[in-house]
């Protein structure tokens, strides 16, 4: 198992928002996570990714132990995560957001001497990233500039920049169009081979076309998990997002 | 609006024009201050305040912690330095030295305890802070001398190998202040245009995302607020000498204030260069209007508050619009790669 | 221990006033999200505009400035103490006016702007009043001091802990039993609903503004005659505000109360031990509790956590 939540309890003051959660992801295979509004499962992705520390239980990625720990650490141990609402760094290019997320930009940090673009191979790397999300000729853009669809495709690409051992994506499909949804699943057809991916999404016929496995959360807790197939079969599934179901 | 970011991404080469006309400035100070009307005085003032105010961007503009006590820092620059001269031995690098010193260790030990907060913690945090730094300076009158300050602070001789360069006039005390903010202002030039100056901006931006890129935000952090502290510590010791004297009031809320407003009014949320802008916009009020009212500084206060409500971006800001109303295409960040320069 | 007494009941009195501040500076946290930096520089104009009405040093030449210093000083006092709180908090919504193109923008604008606001105010007082330090007159009947118990205290600082207690509980009154004071409490829980309810949240904003500045101007009045009269008396006044609202959480009108009584204790009692250094004590605080615990002791989940 590439990743494993054991236990996970957290609340917030008195509100219990995720009670006794176990999950693993098995490396090379694509993870949906779904549930209706406020079922927890953004505050469990935020716990899984590191943003909070949980209550009680345990995380870890490849056997490492990495409950409680900050975001930062995480994040250098090979786990990447996009988010849904969160703003790019708008004021910078769309190749540099790449950048800043390239572990080889971090260890030039403090080098004073050198220039942002001074290290070639960096740039190369930033606009490889770009061309794995299809933005290649929008590298050199303001991130501001890019449209809603270019905007959802680098929030991912900064994520890959990091070369993670797994993926979060926090609902790609959010404000997206059919025709943009459609992209986002090629993509994530293409990426699937080289990335292990955890994603979030409302979109059940988005999820169930590219998950390998999806697991429902409702009231705090993990109701079903298996297979597509499975899932369609089952009741609570049914009961829990009504009517969403393909 | 532009933004900080808008600072060209192509190398940090040293050679542009904004640095070239500051240095042609700085150098021709005492003849054309004197041309408009000024006075000899006035360039040293500058100089110091400029390079309180361009290490005081680094974090206020820069990475975007807002810090209303730093005055706190050029206070204990200037106290240091008077100290130093006074205790220790009439030397110029050594006051200047410990001046530094006294004011890094002074903000390292602010950034400790400010680092983990941001917003409006940081800065409320940051006057408490300022405010124990003013009052003690007050209280401990045997070591501050209390709300006179150390007063008869010597401006020590330069020594050049076997050359000494008497301080004690005015336009050579200049080009001494003018020569270490050129220094300054060219390595931090370099730094901000470095990756060192992306990832402030990046944690500026949002610190939470920057989180999860791997970045240790709480070191930047620090690290930006200690190496403005270290800038207020040089411009203290330089005030000290300028004023021959230390005392409290630098360190007051008041003053720390008029750093804020001045990098603001400037133009320092968006240009390198606003700081600059912003402490000679200070000093032509203090000057030009105070010679005509002894409302000054209400105006001032107005002015700022004016900006703050409608054009934040201040003067620099403004400037960089010009072009646009007047037709010719803006700078835009045009894809360069590092060789063309 | 009752060597301590003195001090206890200063820090007491202290705290009550730091209440009233608190109160003002919470409200205007509460419903409109800023910190309002000026808040100082509105206490020391409530003094001064005070000190003007019962002194009319500007008429004093005239007819009417004549006869107005005939008048006995209580009939003045008692309209300094109720008039200035009212032109300090007009003041107060001159600066909510200007900080309307702020709110949606990040609270560093607003910030900033009350901190300009603070300057420019402080100005004001200095070029209208002078830098010298003056006195605020206060009727004999508050003056000297009473014997109680064995110890002495003075009559002026048990006029100002009850003074405050009362308006802290006219405060509180306002708040819950009147109609305005429920829209102040909902607009400070969520100005959307207020707004869809059909209130003009504009004018409500600049009436809790105008109210916050009077609650700090009433302040003024009253502690002016202990801390001395001087342009910068308000720089004192924003740190124990902050730190109030922060230990006893934004929304928490008793949690405020309790906070102040427990910093103006620390800085009595501190007098006790360290007299030129208890007004320290305050920022010390403020350091050691926005360092370590910013979130409160009975308040929910601070606005101010972004």
């Amino acid at each position: 198992m590439l990743f494993e939540a054991r236990n996970i309890h957290k609340r917030f003051g008195r509100r219990v928002v995720l009670e006794n959660i176990s999950l693993s992801f098995a490396g090379g295979q694509v993870h949906g996570i779904m549930g209706p509004n406020g079922a927890g499962k953004t505050t469990c992705f935020n716990v899984l990714t590191g943003l909070h520390a949980p209550d009680r239980g345990s995380i870890h990625l490849d056997g490492h132990d990495i409950t409680g720990l900050p975001p930062q650490r995480i994040a250098r141990m090979g786990l990447s995560r996009s988010f849904q609402i969160m703003t790019l760094f708008d004021d910078m290019l769309a190749i540099e957001n790449v950048l800043l997320a390239l572990p080889g930009f971090r260890e030039r940090r403090t080098h004073i001497g050198g220039a942002v673009f001074g290290d070639k191979a960096l740039t190369e790397a930033a606009i490889d990233v770009l061309g794995q999300v299809g933005l290649a000729d929008r590298a050199w853009s303001k991130a501001t500039a890019l449209s809603y669809g270019e905007r959802r495709g680098l929030e991912i690409a900064v994520a890959l920049a990091a070369k993670p051992r797994i993926l979060f994506l926090d609902e790609p499909t959010s404000g997206l169009g059919a025709e943009g949804t459609l992209r986002l699943a090629q993509l994530i057809h293409r990426l699937r081979e080289r990335y292990t991916i955890v994603m979030i999404e409302h979109d059940m016929r988005f999820l169930f076309q590219l998950a390998d496995r999806i697991c429902v959360i409702h009231w705090g807790q993990v109701i079903a998990e298996g297979e597509p197939v499975e899932l369609r079969a089952n009741k609570w599934v049914a009961r829990s997002v009504l009517g969403e179901v393909v | 609006m532009i933004t900080l970011s808008d600072i060209p991404s192509r190398g940090a080469s040293l050679l542009t024009p904004q640095i070239g006309i500051f240095l042609v400035v700085l150098a021709t100070a005492p003849w054309w201050l004197v041309a408009i009307g000024f006075y000899q005085y006035l360039g040293i003032e500058l100089a110091i305040w400029i390079l309180f105010a361009m290490g005081f961007n680094l974090l206020f503009g820069y990475i975007g912690l807002h810090s209303f006590g730093h005055g706190a820092y050029l206070g204990s620059g200037a106290y240091a330095f008077g100290l130093f001269q006074k205790h220790v031995a009439v030397s110029l690098w050594g006051g200047l030295f410990a001046a530094v010193l006294a004011a890094t260790f002074a903000g390292a030990i602010a950034a400790t305890l400010l680092s983990h907060r941001r917003g409006i913690y940081y800065a409320l945090m940051s006057i408490g802070i300022g405010q124990v730094f003013w009052f003690s300076a007050i209280k401990l009158h045997s070591i501050t001398g209390g709300e006179d300050g150390l007063l008869g602070v010597p401006r020590p001789p330069l020594h050049f190998g076997v050359v000494s360069i008497d301080l004690t006039d005015n336009t050579t005390f200049y080009y001494f202040c003018a020569g270490l903010l050129a220094l300054a202002v060219l390595f931090l030039w370099r730094l901000v245009n470095a990756p060192f100056g992306r990832v402030l901006q990046a944690i500026r931006q949002n610190e939470t995302r920057a989180r999860f890129l791997g970045l240790e935000v709480w070191r930047f952090k620090w690290a930006a607020f200690t190496l403005s502290a270290a800038f207020a510590g040089l411009a203290g010791g330089l005030f000290a000498m300028a004023q021959n004297s230390a005392y409290p009031d630098v360190m007051s809320l008041h003053q720390s204030g008029l750093i804020v407003m001045m990098v603001l009014i400037g133009g320092g949320l968006v240009s390198f260069w606003g700081p600059v802008l912003g402490v000679i916009a200070y000093f032509l009020a203090r000057d030009v209007i105070g010679g005509l009212t002894e409302t000054w500084l209400l105006w001032f206060g107005l002015l700022f508050i004016v900006a703050v409500m409608t054009r934040p971006e201040g003067i620099a800001g403004l400037m960089s619009m010009l072009p646009r109303s007047l037709g010719r295409p803006t700078a835009s960040a045009a894809p360069l790669s590092a060789e063309a320069r | 221990m009752s060597a301590l007494a003195p001090y206890v009941f200063n820090g007491l009195t202290l705290g009550l006033l730091f209440a009233l501040i608190a109160l003002g500076f919470m409200l205007i946290v509460g419903v409109m999200e800023v910190i309002n930096l000026a808040h100082g520089s509105l206490f020391a104009l409530g003094a001064y505009l005070a000190l003007t009405i019962i002194d009319a040093d500007v008429l004093r030449a005239t007819v009417f400035g004549v006869w107005w210093l005939e008048q006995p000083l209580e009939a003045r006092y008692i309209l300094g103490l109720t008039l200035a709180p009212v032109l300090a908090g007009l003041a107060g919504m001159v600066i909510e006016l200007c900080l309307r193109p702020t709110y949606g923008k990040p609270a560093l604008y607003g910030l900033l702007l009350t901190f300009g606001a603070a300057l420019v105010v402080e100005e004001l007082i200095r070029l209208t009043w002078g830098t010298g330090e003056k006195t605020l007159p206060v009727p004999q009947e508050l003056g000297g001091a009473v014997l109680i118990g064995g110890l002495i205290f003075s009559k002026y600082k048990i006029f100002a802990a009850g003074f405050a207690a009362l308006v802290i509980i006219a405060v509180w009154l306002f708040l819950e039993r009147t109609l305005y004071g429920a829209v102040i409490k909902a607009g400070a829980h969520d100005s959307e609903m207020v707004r869809a309810l059909g209130f003009n949240l504009a004018r409500l904003r600049l009436m809790v503004f105008g109210l916050g500045a009077g609650l700090a101007g009433l302040a003024g009045v009253i502690l002016v005659p202990i801390w001395g009269l001087r342009p910068h008396v308000g720089v004192d006044v924003v740190i124990p505000a902050f730190l109030i609202i922060v230990m006893g959480g934004v929304g928490s009108f008793w949690g405020a109360v309790w906070a102040a009584l427990l910093v103006g204790l620390a800085v009595g009692i501190s007098g006790a031990y360290a007299p030129a250094w208890a007004m320290l004590s305050m920022h010390l605080l403020l350091i050691a509790v926005v360092g370590y615990r910013a979130r409160g002791l009975l308040g929910r989940k601070s606005i101010l956590e972004n």
